[in-house]
């Protein structure tokens, strides 16, 4: 079996009285990506920089790349890629000197930065300003930093929030491109299609618990309820009526209800990840 | 540690592209320029004489003994015009052939004495009088009367000199302290620290960096407003050493405000609030009269006064390296605070700053 990339367990961690992770455990293989889901505070930031870091764990074990964090914190951060919700980029230097400075923070000499420029198609504004970039170029950019190392293990927070579906759709490509190369990918994202399309699995964490982990598939046929929804018309009324995949007696009344006089629509409905995460959290992600 | 050297890099290659720095260099030229116009220059060089001498006069030769003034010799009495108007002279006498004859038969030769309109009165004053003596000499007569000198009054220097400390300070304070603050503060702002955090690159490596960069900008603009007050007059290596020291615990206290402050306004106000207490040993030099060991208990005395004895008041090493090993002292003692508040930096940004145990802050 692979040696998992990340190793996390019984991590806690609390601000004052404010426990913001609790007794979180899992693991992440190498060309995996898990997608971390939960509303705001609910502590997937704070993981993320235990994880990457930027904070000691209180209790708790991680081990990235069979290291321990934070005992051997610089030789992780050396094979990491980092790329936080917040915008974090030079604004003063141009796209290319960005990427070049960290680069040489790596201790990688003549980076050539055009092949990671062209990946985020920033080629034709590698020489202009950050400041001058828009919100998605800026986030594009700030995805091309975190691979100048080719990391093996790629912490992305949010990476696609608030952007156009062009640059959301070029992130997603490239996150996916990673992890076919074989780096293991956190993912933290609100958004319920995003993790759903590119997580191999998700967690669901809320108030600093993992509520559950999964393929996502898996949650929804354990969890989710399938349903068929009937629209037909009577008289001058549009009646509509759903029915239950998961309880008994499902197949008489679908037949029933596509013999009906004036049948108009029939839609099959699969539970999202938003509903499973309802069904765990008791509230929704946002 | 290589890490400090490429953030230092990048700082320094963005430089340019700072308003701030660009202030933090500028500004003791203002100061200095603005001084010199209203109390000349700090350390004025002496008047200038420019004699043209068509009759190897006596005059010629007793001036160029003089201490007090500068004289240059000159071929023809056009260019001496010529140089006097444009102020590369403050004044120009011209000896005719056989003035020291004429003198000594009594016959009262005519002697030009141009003075150059931008001179300063002083000077056209001391260069007169001393042309009238050494005339005298020449026709053997004894002075008229006999000047007893008496010192009026408590010996004191210049005011213009005694503003030396104000622009120094001005020079060290906002490129040594100001511009690392300046920096460290931004990279909060705008989260490039949280970038650098999870990179190979420790919070001290940063820290370092941080801390050489106003070592650099507050040694350079020192050495360029000593040098553009004339003041490298004294002990040059005890200038330097002083100087480092200077940048050093200018730079120190930077970054501490850096990493202190949340924000821009934050360190502006608080540099201008706290300011007072690294600028107001410069008091005590403009007023010499008030008690000095209410200057001795600022940190910045102990660079200033070195500064200031070994370039105005001519002392040697030897007489300021007290000073200079307390002003090190004070540099020394800020490096426990300097690596402590790189962990509290590190921690606030993982937004736990709150975690730090009671008894680390205790030891600052």
């Amino acid at each position: 079996m692979t040696e998992p990339a990340i190793r996390v367990d019984g991590l806690h961690y609390a601000f004052g009285a404010n426990t913001a992770v609790d007794d979180v455990s899992f693991t992440v293989a190498p060309g995996e990506i898990l997608g971390f889901l939960g509303p705001n505070g609910a502590g997937k930031s704070t993981t993320i920089k235990m994880m990457t870091g930027l904070l000691d764990p209180q209790a708790g074990t991680i081990t990235v790349l069979g290291m321990s964090m934070p005992g051997e914190k610089e030789a992780i951060q050396a094979e990491i890629g980092v790329c936080f919700e917040e915008k974090n980029l030079y604004l003063n230097m141009t796209g290319r000197e960005n990427l070049v400075f960290f680069a040489r923070l790596f201790g990688i000499k003549g980076l050539d930065p055009d092949p990671l420029l062209r990946r985020v198609d920033l080629f034709d504004r590698a020489d202009d300003r950050a400041a001058d970039y828009s919100k998605g170029m800026r986030q594009r950019l700030m995805v091309a930093r975190s691979l100048v190392n080719r990391p093996r293990v790629l912490f992305l927070d949010e990476p696609t929030d608030g952007l156009d579906p062009v640059s959301s759709l070029a992130i997603r490509r490239i996150i996916r491109e990673e992890a076919d190369r074989g780096a293991a990918v956190v993912l933290t994202t609100h958004d319920m299609l995003e993790a759903d399309k590119l997580s191999d699995r998700v967690a669901f964490i809320h108030e600093g618990r993992i509520l559950a982990i999964d393929a996502p598939e898996t949650l929804k046929l354990a969890h989710g309820k399938r349903s068929v929804r009937v629209r037909s018309q009577r008289g001058g009324e549009v009646e509509e009526s759903v029915i239950s995949l998961d309880g008994d007696g499902a197949d008489d009344e679908i037949r029933r209800a596509v013999g009906v006089e004036g049948l108009l629509t029939i839609h099959t409905e699969e539970a999202t990840l938003e509903d499973i995460f309802i069904e765990f959290a008791g509230r929704g992600l946002r | 540690m290589r890490n400090i050297g490429r953030v230092l890099r990048k700082d320094l290659r963005l430089g340019p592209r700072s308003p701030f720095i660009l202030y933090a260099f500028v500004l003791p030229v203002i100061m200095t320029l603005l001084i010199r116009s209203v109390f000349g220059g700090l350390f004025d060089a002496k008047p200038r004489l420019a004699i043209v001498d068509l009759g190897a006069s006596q005059v010629t030769a007793d001036a160029m003994e003089l201490d007090g003034i500068e004289v240059s010799l000159l071929s023809d009495a056009d260019t001496l015009r010529n140089q006097v108007e444009s102020h590369d002279f403050d004044a120009g006498l011209v000896l005719p052939a056989g003035f020291d004859e004429a003198v000594r038969s009594g016959t009262r030769p005519e002697m030009a004495l141009y003075i150059s309109g931008e001179s300063l009165a002083s000077d056209r004053v001391v260069l007169a009088v001393t042309t009238i003596d050494l005339v005298r000499e020449v026709s053997g007569e004894p002075p008229p009367v006999e000047v007893e000198v008496i010192s009026f009054g408590e010996e004191s220097l210049e005011l213009s000199l005694r503003l030396l400390p104000l622009i120094m300070i001005y020079a060290v304070a906002i490129a040594g302290a100001m511009v690392p603050a300046l920096s460290l503060v931004e990279e909060k702002e705008q989260n490039t620290i949280d970038a650098l955090l999870v990179s190979p690159a420790s919070v001290h490596e940063l820290m370092a960096a941080k801390v050489l960069l106003g070592v650099i900008l507050a040694f350079s603009t020192g050495v360029m407003t000593l040098a553009i007050n004339d003041a490298f007059s004294g002990e040059l290596l005890g200038i330097v050493i002083t100087l480092l020291v200077a940048a050093v615990m200018m730079a120190e206290v930077g970054v501490i405000l850096g990493a202190w402050a949340a924000n821009t306004n934050t360190m502006f106000t608080v540099f201008k609030g706290g300011g007072i207490f690294l600028f107001y040993p410069v008091v005590f030099f403009i007023w010499p009269d008030l008690p000095s060991w209410i200057a001795r208990m600022g940190p910045t005395y102990y660079f200033l006064q070195p500064i200031f004895d070994l370039a105005v008041g001519g002392a040697g090493f030897g007489d300021v390296a007290g000073d200079i090993a307390i002003g090190a002292a004070i540099c020394l003692a800020l490096v426990p605070a300097v690596l402590f508040m790189g962990r509290w930096l590190e921690r606030s940004r993982g937004g736990g700053a709150a975690a730090v145990p009671e008894k680390e802050l205790e030891g600052v």
